[in-house]
């Protein structure tokens, strides 16, 4: 719990897109402030819908925003 | 902190107040020989009372006071004194009905073990007024620790 196999791009993405705020990136995708603050911070992996609706806003495909490390995989 | 945080919040203080409540006067009960059906049954009643009275005020109160703190943080922001009724609304997205679900599991388990408890002082022969008094008790309390629940998941993030 906390930490997240989920890395991603976003705080980088914003700042290539003329220093996008948390609070208008969070306004074009549909959600709170929040929400965009627990995502950056890797705290809360988002629904695909969600994930989709942020690549669309900056443009970029899927792959470039999240990116996915197997090697981070908890030991069972 | 956000809006759904503060709710819970609110909701947190106002069940501890009740769980604290509810705790001295069945204490206030025992110790002056009072434990009987009807101090009881009315305790039950002051505490649903209670909470459901509390649970209405309180989602109007804080829907009110952050729709105005909300307005006014707009205004002081853009100046516009008209804000869109976006940008004073507060829409629970995918987060927060999440960690709502996660926080209603939590009040679900702590109350199945509450009735669970209750169930069992029955085996140990006790009166059916523990049993009741261990019912509410459970009720209100998996209400506190649910909402602990929802705060540890907003902070700590899952």
């Amino acid at each position: 719990m906390g930490s997240s196999q989920i890395s991603n791009n976003i705080r980088t993405l914003r700042f290539f897109n003329d220093e996008m705020t948390q609070e208008e990136l969070a306004k074009k995708v549909g959600v709170t402030r929040q929400t965009i603050i627990a995502i950056e911070k890797a705290k809360y992996s988002p629904s695909l819908e969600l994930a989709f609706r942020i690549a669309y806003v900056f443009e970029v495909p899927l792959e470039e925003v999240f990116t996915f490390d197997p090697e981070d995989e908890p030991v069972k | 902190m956000s809006f759904q945080e503060k709710n819970i919040t609110a909701s947190l203080v106002s069940f501890s107040l009740i769980l604290v409540i509810f705790l001295i006067s069945i204490l206030v009960m025992v110790q002056g020989d009072n434990f009987t059906s009807t101090n009881v049954f009315r305790l039950w009643g002051i505490v649903i009372v209670l909470a459901i009275v509390a649970t209405i005020l309180l989602t109007i109160f804080t829907h009110i006071v952050s729709a105005i703190v909300s307005a006014i943080a707009h205004y002081i922001k853009t100046g516009d004194e008209n804000p869109e009724i976006e940008d004073i609304e507060h829409i629970a997205d995918e987060r927060d009905k999440l960690i709502d679900l996660k926080g209603t599991r939590v009040t679900y388990g702590v109350s199945s073990i509450g009735v669970f408890l209750a169930m069992l002082t029955f085996v140990f022969g006790q009166p059916a007024l523990v049993m009741f008094t261990l019912l509410i008790f459970a009720g209100v309390l998996a209400q506190v620790v649910g909402d602990i629940s929802r705060l540890i998941l907003y902070r700590r993030g899952f």
